[in-house]
């Protein structure tokens, strides 16, 4: 069952068709295109059409020096022109053959340059986040820019990866940085203008019940929570769904006891005010690092024979969550690998931690380790399955406390990690048991997003520099494609003259394939 | 949410900002981030800590400010945390900081801006300490298990695959550090390719994936075969069993256990 197909703002609520016009194809984050030109049948003529290896070094960073190129952001395709994105770098590309139309630079203050998760189109203007903290509006046809607008506070160590989304027209961005202790926030602009429309914390009001969940206000307000993925979207409830990150100190709890609301949760905000309708906490009072800023996936379904909107969530800490996207409420809550850290479920379904499974003086031994069942990448969901597939890890590591003072800052301790192996997990939403599990063969694991098409379909990377194509229903492996490097984004694919397109960001080079029909 | 990043600075300009003499009434050095890799956290154009300048400062800090704000800046009941305080991460060699301390009250008004300076410098070294405290630390002590009952967890669990007098002879002079130690137990490195025998034939594995399969065969051969549902690949991996037990130890098996291989000098 599913909403019907509607078109807001270019983006349409579910299932991607010719185009991919934002982060994730369309509001609802399933990234299941209804493409079927390309199929089981006819995979092994899918052919190379055109990489893309851009090079910074014609484009210096700021500061003096060049970035380190990893293609870590969904490409964005519309009318015929591919955007994709380094820090500090767009590039508009034809996505008929790979070549170069503009390329925007920003001149950076600073900030981590760890990764860029793409643009954001509306209508004639592309959006793109650097990361000194500005939201920078550029023109579509050209790449000038048209406006840029602070979007945090560089002076106090925030920066902004994540891929800036569009509903109806606001411009929601969010925020990155866990080196201080800094909450996180995301904000609406306005899409014309920059000017800022509403922002929403990752906190609590002080006086508010929920603020019990905290210590003290000064914790509260200096407690982190993230938002470094983009939300979704559903325009008929007009809600914003996004993953919080983890708490600050990161590590090092004692000075911060309780749940610590908002961080770590699954939340559902209103796309015009910025209030927040309800919460459900995948990791309360979390000290290993566990964001819950996974992808909540859109999806509708039948729950004891009653029609109803739903979000799936395969969470870091190695939970798989269904809740009720309309009130929030918990209907399946399961391990999708294998835990330990965890002392059952309170009432709403949240797990509890095993406070001797937190950080230890000695080191406390823990699945998942910090890296998470799964990371960023983005997770696919297909309506013809009804699986949610998550390229995740089983790894373990160490958590040590270095810091077991009364109001420790920052990280305070850390993990040191381990074995880990890697598997594509194929998770039936209506049990939440795995349905199957893909191992990949020779060990070890790799933050790869997930693509599943009508062509029946699911592609994603191993962790030996292959792009891989399995069978969604099964997880057999159809079809690969060595490349240099280890994917290291969200495929993505569209339709243009008849063919159909696959394109993949592996390290440096993005890689176009083709099936055409003629 | 995030990564161990490499950072080098390559130059060091000097720059005096006008805002900074002002306050300070001298020309400090301020960092210019150069030739990074990754970035940093916070500006590129920063201020760079003087280590002599901070060791001045924490006197002035400890004179003035230490009752209110604290033994490490943090804050007390009585005044804020001034690590996380935007004032003092804006501040440049005294320029916020200075005109505050004249405005606000109960504060020391009468510092010169040498001692303002040098303060700065303090509380800069405090947040950029904070800001990398992930990973320079080290756990303080990890032997804290019982020896006794790690030998017999080694006796009763190990010893099928292991010697305390044969392989394991002297590890904890092998390995010094008891964190790496610690570490190395649970896991261990590969010292031995991993066996596996394709289509009847054994050899290291070299590579394998969904699609293909490569083998050093005795004669130093590398063979690769495509893999189909009928190939037969068998891999032999001795830390397999190592993995398997993470699902067993209890904290305190590990503590234990630690505790007595670090016995094995």
């Amino acid at each position: 069952m599913r909403l019907s197909f509607l078109l807001l703002a270019g983006v349409a609520y579910a299932q991607v068709g010719a185009e991919w016009p934002s982060y994730n194809g369309d509001y609802s984050g399933q990234r299941y295109s209804a493409l079927n030109k390309l199929n089981q049948s006819n995979i092994h003529s899918l052919s190379l059409a055109w990489t893309l290896r851009p090079n910074p070094g014609r484009a210096p960073q700021g500061g003096g020096g060049t970035t380190a190129v990893t293609i870590k952001g969904t490409p964005v395709v519309v009318n015929g022109v591919l955007y994709t994105t380094i820090p500090d770098h767009v590039w508009a590309v034809d996505a008929r053959s790979g070549r170069e139309i503009w390329h925007f630079v920003w001149q950076s203050k600073g900030g981590w340059h760890i990764g860029n998760r793409g643009v954001a189109v509306l209508r004639d203007t592309v959006y793109v986040e650097t990361p000194d903290c500005f939201l920078v509006a550029l023109n579509l046809a050209d790449g000038k820019e048209k406006w840029h607008t602070e979007i945090c506070d560089l002076e106090q160590f925030y920066y902004a990866s994540v891929a800036p989304i569009v509903v109806k027209n606001h411009v929601i961005t969010g925020v990155s940085g866990d080196d201080l202790d800094i909450p996180g926030y995301i904000e609406s602009h306005d899409a014309a203008t920059g000017k800022l429309e509403w922002r929403w914390y990752a906190h609590p009001e002080p006086g508010t019940p929920e603020a019990k969940t905290w210590p003290s206000v000064e914790a509260m307000m200096h407690g982190g929570g993230m938002t470094w993925v983009p939300s979704t979207y559903d325009p008929q409830l007009n809600l914003l769904y996004l993953g919080t990150g983890n708490p600050q100190p990161v590590i090092a709890g004692q000075g911060r006891e309780g749940s610590n609301l908002y961080t770590e949760c699954i939340v559902a905000i209103d796309a015009d005010t910025g209030k927040l309708k309800w919460y459900f906490q995948p990791s309360p009072h979390d000290t290993h690092d566990w964001d819950a800023v996974q992808t909540p996936v859109l999806f509708d379904g039948e729950v004891n024979g009653r029609p109803r909107k739903l979000l799936a969530q395969a969470s870091r800490n190695g939970w798989f969550f269904v809740l009720d996207r309309v009130t929030g409420e918990r209907i399946i809550g399961s391990e999708y690998v294998k835990t330990n850290w965890t002392l059952g479920v309170d009432a709403k379904g949240q797990p509890i931690p095993n406070p001797a499974k937190g950080p230890q003086l000695d080191g406390a031994l823990v699945t998942p380790n910090q890296g998470g069942a799964m990371n960023w990448p983005p997770p696919s969901y297909s309506p013809e399955t009804g699986l949610l597939y998550a390229n995740a890890a089983r790894a373990w590591s160490v958590y040590y406390l270095y810091d077991d003072g009364d109001k420790p800052e920052g990280w305070g301790g850390n993990d040191r990690s381990g074995f880990s192996e890697g598997m594509v997990q194929a998770i039936d939403t209506k049990t939440g048991q795995v349905r199957w599990s893909h191992k990949w063969p020779g060990g070890g694991s790799v933050r790869a997003g997930m693509l599943s098409t009508a062509g029946k379909l699911l592609f994603t990377g191993d962790p030996t520099q292959n792009f891989v194509a399995l069978d969604p229903a099964t997880g057999k492996a159809l079809w690969h494609a060595g490349l240099h490097g280890n994917v290291t984004n969200g495929p993505i694919t569209y339709e243009l003259d008849g063919a159909q397109y696959i394109v993949v960001g592996a390290g440096d080079t993005l890689y176009a394939f083709v099936i055409r029909m003629n | 949410m995030r990564r161990v990043a490499s950072v080098r600075f390559l130059t060091v300009a000097v720059q005096c900002w006008a805002r900074a003499r002002a306050a300070v009434g001298v020309c400090a050095r301020v960092v210019v981030g150069g030739g990074l890799v990754w970035g940093q956290a916070g500006p590129t154009v920063r201020q760079d800590v003087d280590p002599a300048a901070a060791l001045r400062g924490r006197a002035v800090y400890t004179q003035f400010c230490v009752n209110c704000h604290g033994a490490l800046a943090k804050g007390t009941e009585e005044a804020p945390d001034l690590i996380r305080s935007p004032l003092v991460l804006r501040d440049r060699l005294g320029n916020e900081l200075g005109p505050a301390l004249k405005r606000l009250p109960n504060h020391k008004r009468d510092l010169t801006n040498a001692q303002v300076g040098d303060m700065t410098h303090f509380l800069k070294e405090q947040i950029e300490n904070t800001a990398k405290n992930r990973n320079p630390v080290r756990p303080p002590n990890v032997l804290t298990g019982n020896l006794d009952a790690g030998r017999a967890y080694f006796n009763s669990k190990c010893t099928a695959c292991h010697s305390a007098t044969g392989d394991l002879a002297g590890v904890s002079r092998r390995i010094p550090d008891a964190v790496d130690l610690q570490q190395r137990f649970l896991f261990p490195r590969r010292t031995k390719p991993v066996q596996a025998t394709v289509a009847g034939v054994t050899g290291d594995l070299v590579r394998i994936d969904d699609f293909t399969v490569s083998l050093k065969t005795g004669a130093g051969e590398t063979r690769t075969w495509t893999r189909t549902d009928a190939l037969q690949v068998a891999l032999n991996d001795p830390l397999k069993a190592h993995q398997d037990l993470l699902d067993v130890y209890t904290d305190a098996d590990m503590h234990n256990v630690v505790r007595y291989l670090e016995s094995l000098k």
